[in-house]
């Protein structure tokens, strides 16, 4: 017999994590607090609901099957097998078996027994059941809000008393850090000092809620979860744009969009009925999970993972389900099994969006996010066009005669006759051009524009054009070749010691590199064909090098074939030995890109100087391939006119126009201005990628065995549905992911407001009232305050899932509003807060620590939105880790540095090092909770990253130009930007002693004073002298290093 | 761990009870130190990214002479998976290596002499794992896999989950350090999240030591800032932030006091450990010419031995460019031109320091290559693919079995034959050596107690690898 259970309550709680226990002396027993976790934690990995992994066929989370199995007598504790293998002295029959490392201590196993004794009665898991508005505590007399009153009661309960209201002034810099992630200006500081109304605080609350910062904070966590990158993570993580996603997450919680539509949007923007461009942009929530485009990677296996990662992310932060455990095998703790699981999948399973993905931009499929343009000088660039387009026309007919006398043969060496010209000169690109933006294809009869330099080079035969990296050729028509045509593409290439791109290509990086290009690899040269790479395509280099800075005549000619057999390559006339890296070429193919040279559709720009490019639409035998060497121009104008072929014709008359018609040159480059100016004006037309599902064709789920994407179980076909532990759909769900939406945010499911509240709980408070943000299963922490989560929760259903509304709520409480002091008797009874008796103190999250130290500093550049931004990071970061040094950071200048720092480019492979090291999340998976760590790497950030050095000598400035009349009253003005307070006398004192000393040695050494104050691109005051400037800065370091400035109080 | 706490109580900052704890909590919420006696008190861990080919250095066999040429039998390929880069290849004719291959060490164990020609002289000091197996077979999955026991990114890596079970023996250090140096191949991609801490508290994430620019990111003052004007600034701010603690009684507060001197004692620690001034003639001729080019790998060999003796619990090199999809023969020849040197110079130096007894090497990539040829076989240049059926690593030191070979692959070098060593069952070996137990190096996430080798299947400690 049990002579006392309460004691053991007490011995029941050391060594579990959700402990409280001195606190709960006399609650009665409650299955859900006291039982279920030791079930949980010691009995269910066997004997839970996973009957794949069950053992002895018993099953211990069900009470009928535990009892009809005789692990359960109820009321009898002699009978109950669980009892007599819980207190065996057998090592073969005891409970749990030893080597299950499980840690149930006897006053546990005492407690199981005593609940056996009373009955066993089971409850259903909290978090499955779905809240009921529970009745506030009272007494009815005491006027607290349902919040106060619901923490007041358990206080009450463990004899704490809460703690006094914070001081106004960190009062004012908590709530505006909370809401905005930004501290409040001295005006805001003064105006809410000066406010003694009994409104005063909530007025700053409306305040700061109405600010557009707020949906920038709010937003952070949120793009934590959601695994929001500016990259797609696997193998190249090349870059990508969801920015138009992100800014649609802080327009929407400005616009105090309501939960529950912000959860469809989301989950299925994209099945709305007509769809706006924004609710598309939203679907891209789960479009921002990882993506490869590894080569040799098999399709369907990362497909599987993408989908695999919506149901782990969507799970998580919607039901707080770790739903992902069910992939391979039924959950081993939480009612889902694994046929649950694919049910869940199959909503996300019918997407068309493939497994190989590009690592240039963004994966179809996607929509154009359509930035206003202004209309009227849309119009006037067009007719401008128009206007160009004239003069070329007006101008080839009045060039004939200037033509006439230029193309008369040479008279010199008629003895010799003219080379021969193969036939079926396609396209030819002199590359004579010495500016200018325009390339022409002579015989194309087109002009290609220039982006990037264009800069003229020599050849002794003439001039050709320098690629140097940024230099790329588009055409907005040319040659087309579809794998069964032949072609021969030849041109004088000279090349550095690296190289490496296309020296012509139409080719679509995004669409699995269809088409095809003239390629240079280390200097070996030979070509593409591809219809899908690398699984059908065709790739054929030379093996030797070409000799590095020397010009060289370079020829491919393919027979159309479709082998690698048919491609011949030529390099100064001879046939080169070949290496064969893809042959696998089935099927024509068209190419959606645009022919360009010096690149394809995105990157592999070619460094190296390119001369006299012809194409032709047949192989040219080895015989003619000399020929190709000679300048056709020379060649054909060696002939007497009449001699002349149609195409030398042609060819000598454009040449002519494009070279050496002056007024015809004039035209072309008015009408690439006009191109140009048209590219201006409809740039900034990003796109988002989305979610979309296949219409015809919809593709079916099974099993995975063992979640092996290579092993469906195709004998029974797996449709969409919900976990039967929780609430059927709504009826009328369609069986989609707008279905599960609207399941998600039904008012009887039992999870998604509670995770919701909790969530923005943690936001304010520093944690959550469940403290496993991302877990409400058997395994997750209980509430500490389960009441008052389910009062949250339908209060804020049933007021329309207003988010501002809820937070308002939580932030006007006197459980918020408490001083954060930690007393010694709260430290020695609740280390933790878990009682909430005191205010949350912790350190701020790393953008905010940044955009702190910016705003502090008057650095920071609010605008909202739009690409994001490359501030300071040290050199060679993505170097280090990048595919052969592929990608660079390219540094962003000016405003662009001092954005808010969710703006920030995050390449989530090498994310930027100073946000990582303040706990930010790499973002390559769904995160909901941060670590939170205090480490002496984070002291280097803070004193020595060039962004917080900037800050403080920017922040110095500031001060001494203040207009404050002496040292204190400076000091005091930075206490008040940095901590919301004045300072006091001693830390007057103490700063002061820090500029004396620091005055001295810059003013002895006023080198180091301007080394220090050259930090950072910002210009600097060169009125203060250097000296006070920089001991300024040391001063303003210690400011912005002060715990209390780095905290939220 | 007692280093740390004596570094806590004499850190001259009269740091109260309650900082010391929450320093410490962490650690206490780990599973705080050894399991049981270490053999090896720290790690080197020397990783060739790209898969390095087994067949042409440490699984050679002189019955593949014979195979040269041969196209594969389906018998061996068993159905396998295989990269969308070879998977349309019309022929797979198997190749033997093209370099050669002498017997060495006590047991006449061949080794290519041909480009590892110093490793050839330790065969007696490593224990060569022939048998490793992976079930990825791109370079991405696998290499997070081998790094943090899964192949979807998240998870914590195997340095994280070692500064978390066993903290730093050097107060002045970060428990886990890496370096990159490049080699002249396809240089594979690298990410963040191999040395990162997942799911762990991010403190446990590794450190990069870099050969350019700063040691460690934002470790140098700012130009103009020497250390005594730093000085002055931290002894104003611990004297405030004593205040704050007064003021908040926050634990935290003392916590960071210390993290800001920690900061400042690193600011010299660090640049005195990449300070190679010191080296003798004698040491520096162990590692080859290459150890005075900064960023080299055999620069990091050295530095790594450095960092071993001063405490640091886990030294991850990482060297790039072992991918020879084609043109294998020249361009392994320059991979090896890179390492062995270096791999041999440093067993010999940690030898000679009697490190060797207590620090465990190891050396391998994440998946073997193909024993047929990718691309065209011709007299002298050939490919490979990349193979997750089998693999070599090898391993040294604290804890192993010198001298002996484990786990033996087919006539083809394709399949295991004896003794399969799963990448899990290495993590988990590894971590015995150092005194953890797999089994219960365990943090609580989403519901699991997750570790290193996963939760899934079990691994298992190769005992046949230790001493």
């Amino acid at each position: 017999m049990i002579p006392d259970f309460h004691c053991y309550i007490k011995a029941t709680f050391i060594g579990v994590a959700y402990a409280f226990a001195p606190l709960l002396q006399g609650a009665p027993l409650s299955f859900n607090r006291d039982i279920r976790p030791l079930l949980s934690e010691n009995c269910l990995s066997c004997h839970g609901p996973s009957a794949s992994t069950r053992k002895g066929d018993l099953r211990l989370d069900d009470r009928d099957a535990a009892v009809s199995a005789g692990a359960i007598a109820p009321g009898n504790a002699e009978s109950s097998e669980l009892v007599a293998r819980l207190f065996s002295r057998d090592p073969e029959e005891i409970m749990p078996p030893p080597d299950s490392r499980k840690k149930i201590t006897p006053a546990q196993r005492a407690l199981l027994k005593h609940r056996v004794l009373e009955g066993a009665p089971y409850e259903k898991h909290w978090a499955f059941v779905p809240p009921v508005l529970p009745q506030v505590p009272g007494p009815a007399g005491r006027k607290l809000s349902p919040i106060d009153a619901f923490v007041q009661s358990r206080l009450d309960a463990s004899g704490l008393t809460p703690s006094v209201e914070a001081d106004r002034e960190t009062l004012l810099r908590r709530v505006t850090l909370d809401l905005t992630g930004l501290p409040p200006t001295i005006s805001e500081i003064d105006s809410f000092l000066s406010d003694s109304s009994i409104t005063a605080y909530e007025n700053a609350v409306d305040r700061l809620l109405r600010s557009p910062r707020f949906g920038e904070r709010m937003a952070v966590s949120w793009l934590d979860a959601a695994r929001y990158g500016d990259s797609s993570v696997k193998h190249a993580d090349g870059p990508r744009d969801m920015w138009p996603w992100r800014d649609w997450v802080v327009e929407a919680f400005n616009s105090n969009m309501p939960f529950d539509r912000f959860t469809i949007e989301q989950i299925a923007g994209d099945l709305l009925p007509q769809p706006s461009i924004a609710q598309m942009v939203a679907s891209g929530f789960n479009r921002n999970h990882a993506t490869s485009d590894e080569g040799g990677a098999i399709p369907e296996e990362l497909r599987v993972e993408y989908v695999v990662d919506r149901v782990k992310t969507t799970s998580t932060v919607w039901l707080g389900l770790t739903m992902e455990c069910a992939q391979c095998h039924d959950h081993k703790y939480d009612p889902i099994s694994q046929r649950e699981y694919y049910q869940f999948f199959a909503y996300f399973n019918n997407t068309s969006d493939p497994g190989m993905q590009t690592r240039n931009g963004n994966q179809a499929p996607v929509v154009t996010v359509v930035a206003p343009v202004e209309e009227e000088k849309l119009r006037s660039v067009r007719l401008d066009l128009t206007k160009a387009e004239q003069q070329l026309q007006d101008r080839r007919t009045s060039a004939k005669a200037g033509y006439a006398a230029w193309a008369v043969p040479p008279a010199s060496d008629s003895g010799t006759a003219p080379p021969q010209e193969p036939e079926g000169l396609q396209d030819f690109v002199p590359l004579d051009e010495r500016e200018g933006r325009v390339v022409t294809n002579i015989l194309g009869g087109k002009a290609g524009a220039v982006a990037g330099k264009l800069q003229t080079c020599a050849r002794e035969a003439g001039r050709g054009v320098r690629f140097d990296g940024s230099t790329e050729v588009t055409f907005s028509d040319g040659p087309d070749f579809d794998g069964a045509k032949p072609f021969t593409f030849a041109a004088w290439v000279k090349l550095p010691a690296s190289s490496g791109g296309a020296i012509l290509s139409r080719m679509d990086v995004k669409d699995s590199f269809k088409g095809f290009d003239f390629w240079v690899q280390g200097r070996s040269i030979g070509t593409h064909v591809i219809n899908q790479w690398p699984r059908n395509a065709l790739k054929v280099v030379t093996k030797e090098p070409l000799s590095a800075d020397q010009w060289h005549h370079v020829v491919v000619t393919y027979d159309g074939s479709m082998k690698a057999f048919g491609v011949s390559l030529y390099v100064d006339g001879q046939l080169q030995e070949k290496t064969v890296e893809q042959d696998s070429l089935k099927g024509k193919f068209k190419s959606g890109a645009s022919f360009k040279l010096g690149a394809r559709s995105e990157a592999a720009r070619v460094q190296g100087e390119i001369d006299d490019l012809r194409i032709y639409q047949r192989a040219v035998p080895a015989s003619e391939i000399d020929a190709l060497k000679q300048d056709p121009v020379r060649t054909a104008l060696a002939v007497p006119e009449a001699r002349r072929s149609p195409t030398q014709k042609n060819l000598l008359f454009e040449y002519y126009l494009a070279h050496e018609d002056g007024d015809y040159l004039t035209a072309l480059s008015g009408r690439a201005r006009a191109e140009l100016a048209l590219a201006e004006l409809t740039r900034g037309q990003a796109t988002s990628m989305v979610m979309q599902d296949n219409a015809a064709n919809p593709r079916m789920t099974y099993i995975l065995n063992r979640g092996n994407y290579d092993q469906p179980k195709t004998d029974a076909i797996i449709t969409p549905g919900v976990p039967s532990a929780l609430p059927p759909l709504p009826p009328g769900a369609p069986s989609n992911r707008l279905g599960l939406a609207r399941w998600l945010t039904d008012p009887g499911n039992p999870l998604t407001a509670r995770v919701a509240v909790n969530r923005v709980w943690m936001l304010l408070f520093g944690n959550g009232l469940v403290r496993t943000l991302g877990d409400f299963g058997m395994q997750g922490e209980l509430p500490t305050h389960p009441e008052l989560l389910d009062w949250l929760a339908r209060d804020f259903v049933s007021h329309g899932w207003d988010l501002k509304r809820l937070v308002k709520q939580m932030v006007v409480s006197s459980t918020y509003r408490q001083s954060s002091h930690q007393s010694d008797v709260l430290r020695e009874r609740d280390p933790e807060n878990r009682l909430l008796a005191q205010g949350g103190r912790h350190r701020l999250e790393a953008e905010f620590l940044r955009d702190q130290a910016l705003s502090v500093a008057g650095l920071l550049v609010d605008l909202p939105g739009g690409p994001s931004v490359k501030p300071y990071q040290p050199d060679g970061i993505w170097g280090e880790v990048n595919i052969n040094a592929g990608l660079k950071y390219d540094q962003d200048k000016g405003d662009k540095l001092y954005r808010r720092s969710l703006y920030t480019y995050w390449k989530r492979s090498s994310p930027i090092p100073n946000m990582i090291l303040l706990d930010a999340p790499s973002r390559e998976s769904c995160v909901v909770q941060r670590s939170r760590t205090n480490t002496p790497l984070q002291a280097l950030v803070l004193l020595n990253d060039p962004q917080f050095v900037e800050a403080a000598r920017a922040f110095a400035q500031r001060l001494l130009k203040s207009g404050a009349r002496d040292t204190a009253a400076r000091v005091d003005l930075a206490y008040r930007l940095a901590t919301g307070r004045k300072a006091t006398p001693h830390e007057i004192a103490v700063i002061q002693g820090i500029l004396v000393k620091e005055q001295a040695r810059f003013t002895t050494d006023e080198a180091q004073a301007k080394a220090l104050l050259a930090v950072g691109d910002s210009p600097r005051d060169e009125t203060i002298s250097p000296a006070e400037h920089a001991a300024w800065t040391s001063a303003a370091q210690v400011i912005l290093n002060l715990d209390e400035t780095v905290s939220r109080n | 761990m007692m280093n740390r706490r004596r570094f806590l109580l004499h850190s001259g900052n009269g740091l109260g009870a309650a900082a010391l704890s929450t320093l410490l909590d962490d650690k206490l919420l780990a599973n705080a130190g050894s399991h049981y006696a270490p053999k090896a008190k720290r790690l080197i861990y020397l990783f060739f990214d790209g898969g390095p080919s087994h067949i042409d250095t440490w699984d050679y066999k002189p019955a593949l002479r014979k195979i040269h040429g041969v196209e594969l039998p389906d018998s061996i390929r068993n159905g396998q998976r295989i990269t969308g880069m070879t998977s349309g290849q019309k022929s797979f004719p198997c190749v033997a290596p093209m370099f050669h291959f002498d017997q060495a060490g006590k047991d006449g164990r061949w080794v290519n002499t041909d480009i590892l020609p110093r490793m050839a002289k330790m065969v007696d000091e490593i224990a060569v794992v022939k048998s490793l197996h992976t079930e990825a077979i791109n370079h991405d999955p696998a290499i997070t896999y081998i790094a943090t026991g899964s192949q979807v990114p998240g998870k914590p890596s195997l340095g994280a989950w070692l500064s978390y079970g066993l903290g730093s023996e050097n107060a002045n250090m970060p428990a886990y350090v890496v370096m990159i140096s490049r080699g002249g191949g396809q240089n594979q991609a690298l990410y963040d999240r191999l040395w990162g801490s997942g799911f762990l508290p991010s403190r446990h994430q590794g450190v990069k030591l870099r050969s350019a620019g700063e040691p460690v990111l934002y470790l140098n003052n700012p130009p103009g800032v020497d250390s005594g004007s730093r000085r002055t600034v931290l002894d104003g701010l611990a004297e405030l932030n004593g205040q704050a603690y007064d003021r908040f009684g926050d634990p935290e507060t003392q916590a960071r006091i210390a993290q800001y001197e920690m900061a400042f004692r690193m600011q010299t620690a660090v640049p005195d450990l990449m300070d190679i001034g010191r080296e003798s003639e004698h040491t520096l001729g162990l590692y080859g010419e290459d150890v005075k080019k900064p960023g080299s790998f055999a620069r990091n060999c050295l530095l790594a031995r450095r960092m071993a003796e001063s405490g640091v619990r886990f030294i991850q090199l990482f060297h790039r460019g072992w991918d020879q999809h084609g043109s294998l023969p020249s361009k392994l020849r320059g991979q090896c031109r890179d390492i062995d040197q270096a791999c041999a110079g440093l067993l010999q130096d940690l030898k000679e320091r009697g490190l060797l007894e207590d620090t465990l090497v190891v050396c391998g990539g994440e998946f073997g290559r193909t024993i047929y040829s990718q691309g065209k076989l011709t007299a002298d240049d050939h490919g490979r693919d990349h193979h997750g059926r089998c693999f070599t690593s090898w391993f040294a030191g604290g804890g192993i079995q010198p001298g002996i070979e484990y786990g033996k692959t087919d006539d083809f070098c394709y399949n295991i034959v004896e003794n399969p060593v799963h990448i899990r069952d290495m993590n988990a070996t590894i971590l015995h050596c150092l005194g953890l137990d797999h089994r219960r190096l365990t943090f609580r996430f989403q519901g699991l107690d997750q570790r290193l080798t996963g939760v899934e299947e079990e691994a298992k400690v190769v005992r046949g690898l230790l001493a």
